[in-house]
Order: C-alpha cells, then structure tokens, then sequence
C-alpha cells in the first residue's frame, strides 16, 4: 500500500485525529453498556439501545464511525508497511532502549482490537443487519397496534374485506396472537408490559412484515453470549489488547498534534492511562458481571 | 579487562555481510571504546590476521557526530548521553561478550563493515535547514532581542550533532528527532523565524523522499540521542508543520 500524496506527518495528525474520535465514541459505548448492569430487566439499556438504533444524528455518525475506523486502519497499516520497509536489515540483537512496550506493539494490539471488533460484529451488530440470527423484541403497542394491522381491522369489522383478503388477516392475526400467548406463557414481557423480548428467530419469523418494530434483544444476547465462558474469556484478553493500545493512543495523539509541554506532560500521560484502564474495566464489566454474578 | 567482540563485517555496499568474533586481552578500563577498536585493529594488521574493521569517527570528543556504533543493543552502547567515542570500557563488564552493528536503516546503507552512508542527512538540511542571508559584518549584540527562555530552547536544540542515533535507535528509522532539532533551533530564533514555514514543508518532504520511516512516538530516540534532544521538539515540528500547512498559499 502507498499512499505517497500525503506527508508523513500529516497522515500522523490525521490518524491522531481519527483515533481521538474513535476514543470519545468508545466512552458513549461503554455508557450504554453499563446500564445494563442496572437491575432493571434491561428497561435503561434497551432505551439506550432504541435512541442508537433509531435516531438520525446517530445515524450519520454510524456512517461517519464506520470511515473513521476504516480510516485508521488504512493508514495504520500504511504507515506501519513503510516503517517496517524503512529498516530492511534488521539488528541481530534485540533493541534495549528505553521505550514503553504499549507503543511497541501499537500493530500488533491493534490487530487483537480489529479481532474484537470482527468478532463484536458477527455477535451483535450483525444481527442488527440482519445477517446474522439473534434475539429481538418488540413495543408491545406496535405488536397490536401497527397501522396497517388497524387499517384492516376497521375494514374487517366494516365487512369490507374480500374472502382471501379476509383469509390472510387471519392467518396474521392468529400469528400475532400466537406470539402474544408465548409471551405471556413463558414470562416473555418486560418493564410494565411495555416490551416483549427475548424472542427467538423462529418467534418472530411468522410476524414479520406484520407487526412493526422488531428489534435486536441486545440485552438477551449479551446474556446468552457472556454466559458462555468460553467468549467471555476472549472477549476480556481483546480487552487487555484494548487497554494497551489505548494507553500509548491517548498520549500519542496528543504529540502527534504537537501538543506537548512540560508542565502538562505528566497529565497528559497519566490521563491517557486512566481513560484507558476505565475504558477497558467498563467494557470488562459486563461479561464479567454475567460470568460471575448470574 | 578482556573481550568477546562480535562485528559485522561486510567488504563493500554489495557483498552480503557476517558477523566475525575476535578477542581483545589487557584492556585498560579507561580506554574508550574507539580506542579498544583501535588495539583491535593494530592486532588485526600486525598479526595479519584479517582486514582492520572500518568505523567511522573524526573529533573523539562527542561533538562531531562521525562515531556511531549499534553496541549491545543500544546506539552509543549502554551509557546515557555519550557517543561512541566517549564509551569508557569501564561500563562494560570484564570477560563480557560485546555485539557491534552499523546503523541499520534504509536510508543509511552500510558502506563497509561499521561504516554506514549519511549523506541522507545532508540532504535534509540542504533542503532547507539554513538562514538564507548574506552574512555581512557581526551585527550588534542588542539589535535583535532573544528572550532567554526561547534562546537555551533554541541552544539546546543545535546540539545535535547529527549522528544518526535516533535513526538507528527508532523501531520505525524514523530520522524526525534529529529533523525537528534541526528546525526547532532555526524556527525558535528571530533570524530563523522567517523561513520557518517554508523550511519545515521541505525538509519533512526530503525526509520523506529519502525512505526515512514514520514517527510512532516511542521515543527510542530521545532515550538514545547522545546530546539528549528532547521530544518536545518532535511535537515542535508537528505545530510548525500544522502552521505551515493551515498558512499555505496555494
Ligand atoms: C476502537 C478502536 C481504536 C481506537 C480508539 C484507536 C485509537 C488510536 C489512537 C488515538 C492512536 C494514536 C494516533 C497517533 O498518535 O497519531 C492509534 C494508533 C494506532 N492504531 Fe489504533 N485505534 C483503534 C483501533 C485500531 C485497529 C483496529 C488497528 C488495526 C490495525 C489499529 C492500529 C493502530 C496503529 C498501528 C497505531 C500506531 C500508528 C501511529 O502511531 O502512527 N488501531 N490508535
Ligand atoms: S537528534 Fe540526537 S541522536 Fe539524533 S542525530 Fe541529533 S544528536 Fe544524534
Ligand atoms: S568521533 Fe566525533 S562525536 Fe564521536
């Protein structure tokens, strides 16, 4: 890869940039993910969860996420190609200057997050794309109340449907009833009746394109996911890779924006150190919340 | 005190190099690890033994820069601050084992055995580290004031002496230590001041030019630099390159 149009440094300020962004999105992530932790059925999260899913600055901002870490990894790479071509005679002994490990292996904790994020997506942002099955819910209201479902019901109870027309609605409303019965039987409502989740794949295949609303159950799924062991587990050590990479990030965009004195230096190290380590206990906290605590 | 040295020895630019082993006995403590070379060397001829290892150096007293050796590890060897020329074999331990490497980076082939090709450097300043004015008769002293923060910044800056450590030193052979030492001694001063904007812009695109790697900010080269150039000047030449680019008239 070579993209020799945009000096050195400016990549650098660009990069910084960037990653300076994808530091402030990780905070507002992590916020959402311990309400989670809030002993309340999940109501605080899936409110959260509904605002990200639906409301359109945040969509934009998805749009702009998505180049911003495509960016970084892009130009990360790059940059790291070039450096690696820069010596291409290496020393027969290892380096032992001084220098911090974390900014050492930036590629290489940067690859463990790439990993994370991979795996995050097929667990959960997949499924909000649709490609991969999860759990969802649905606003109980939009269940009985979808517009259309109205529409026909007022033209069912005017006598105005033809035989088949009549025949398809009640095969929907049967579906619908269906899944409202499942509901109740096996304790599938949630915070005041307001929701029904936890449902499968399966549940809501028949009411698709019936009722509206149907969303991923990002709280179910995380549940299900952390309980298992196994992804905890991995999901903690891409933590640590996460912690690493951040501890020099922080520090490093601060210099490559040229901002470096020395009555702040020490600042500006320690606070990219705690900004790190509270980023990776936040996260860490969920899947260690399940593993140990439910 | 006796050595173990390992050097790499290569007979040209071309020939593919190996390190060779040889030993040096009696070796005063006080002898500096030029002069240690140097034994070695005369035992070398006398003995007709092999071909005198080739090293660079010229002042021996740490201000010219020639000397530079990749000793154990460290550019300069293990001793904080020094060049090679002034690493006393009393750092070393008696009986021990000593590897020595040229520089290696792309953009300092080795020439022959420890001697590397830093015309690269050169390069970078003639691209732009300099003042552009005729010098006329000495001005007088108070005709331009200096405030005297801003002058110990700008002196300890010209200290580099352009050895090459940071290079050798930096995982990624970036040279931006030694280029933002360059333009920080010159953009600090008024009579620099002038040119600063243009000056940055081409010595960081002759760096660029010339196969240098990127700056991760590791800072190997600070830890390694023998006249201790500090990294605030690195993120100096960030700002100046910023303003430099945000003023550019197109
Ligand atoms: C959400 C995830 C990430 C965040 C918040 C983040 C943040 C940052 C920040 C702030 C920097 C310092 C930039 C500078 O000093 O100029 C950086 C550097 C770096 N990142 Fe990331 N990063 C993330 C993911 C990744 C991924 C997935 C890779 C994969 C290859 C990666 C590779 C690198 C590398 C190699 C560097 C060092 C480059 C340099 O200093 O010039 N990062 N990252
Ligand atoms: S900055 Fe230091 S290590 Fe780099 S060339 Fe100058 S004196 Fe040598
Ligand atoms: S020989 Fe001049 S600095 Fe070492």
């Amino acid at each position: 890869m070579n993209l020799p149009k945009i000096a050195s440094i400016s990549r650098k300020i660009l990069v910084a940039c960037v990653g300076l962004f994808l530091l402030v999105f990780l905070l507002v992530h992590m916020g959402i993910n311990l309400c989670l932790l809030r002993p309340d059925d999940g109501e605080w999260y899936s409110i959260a969860c509904n605002f990200m899913g639906t409301n359109y600055i945040i969509k934009v901002f998805e749009v702009v996420l998505f180049a911003a870490l495509i960016a970084h990894i892009i130009i990360t790479v790059a940059l790291q190609i070039q450096n690696w071509k820069a010596r291409p005679v290496r020393y027969h002994q290892p380096s032992k200057s001084k220098t911090s490990a974390m900014s050492k292996t930036m590629i290489w904790t940067g690859g463990l997050v790439f990993v994370f994020l991979a795996l995050h997506f097929v667990n959960f942002y997949f499924v909000k794309l649709g490609l991969v099955e999860g759990k969802y819910m649905i606003q109980t209201e939009h269940a009985l109340s979808s517009s259309e479902l109205q529409a026909k019901y007022m033209a069912y109870t005017q006598g105005k449907l033809s035989p088949e027309e009549m025949a398809t609605f009640q095969t929907e409303m049967e579906a619908v009833q269906g899944l409202m019965i499942k509901a109740e039987s096996e304790g599938l409502y949630s915070d005041d009746m307001k929701w029904i989740r936890n449902l499968s794949a399966e549940d809501v295949k028949p009411v698709e394109g019936i009722v509206e609303g149907i969303e991923p159950d990002f709280y179910n799924m995380a549940f299900e996911l952390f309980g298992n062991k196994v992804y905890s587990v991995i999901y903690l050590i891409l933590f640590v890779a996460l912690a690493f990479h951040l501890i020099h990030a922080m520090q490093s965009a601060f210099q490559t924006l040229g901002l470096n004195h020395n009555k702040y230096n020490k600042f500006i190290e320690g606070f990219s150190w705690v900004y790190a380590i509270i980023i990776a206990l936040g996260f860490a906290a969920v899947p260690v919340y399940i593993m140990f605590f439910v | 005190m006796n050595f173990t040295l390992k050097i790499w020895r290569q007979e040209n630019a071309k020939a593919k190099g190996r390190f060779e082993t040889y030993k040096v006995e009696n070796i005063s403590s006080d002898c500096s690890f030029l002069e240690m070379l140097d034994i070695l060397n005369e035992s070398l001829i006398s003995n007709k033994i092999a071909h005198p290892v080739c090293f660079d150096n010229d002042c021996r007293e740490g201000i010219c820069g020639m000397c530079g050796l990749y000793i154990n590890g460290r550019p300069h060897g293990n001793d904080d601050g020094v060049t090679t020329c002034q690493l006393h074999m009393r750092k070393f331990k008696d009986g021990e084992t000593i590897w020595i490497e040229p520089w290696r980076a792309k953009a300092f082939p080795v020439i022959r055995d420890l001697v590397v090709d830093r015309t690269a450097y050169d390069k970078i300043i003639q691209a732009g580290g300099y003042v552009s004015v005729s010098t006329g008769g000495v001005p007088d002293a108070n005709s331009i004031l200096v405030s005297k923060d801003k002058a110990d910044k700008a002196m300890d800056a010209a200290e580099c002496i352009g050895c090459g450590a940071c290079v050798a030193a930096c995982k990624n052979a970036s040279a931006m230590l030694f280029v933002s030492a360059k333009v920080s001694h010159l953009a600090l001063l008024p009579q620099g001041k002038v040119e600063a904007a243009n000056r940055v812009q081409k010595m960081v695109e002759k760096m660029d030019e010339l196969g240098f790697g990127n700056c991760t900010n590791t800072y190997a080269c600070e830890a390694e630099c023998p006249k201790l150039i500090k990294r605030s000047n690195i993120a100096r030449l960030n700002r100046e390159w910023i303003c430099a680019r945000v003023g550019k008239e197109k």
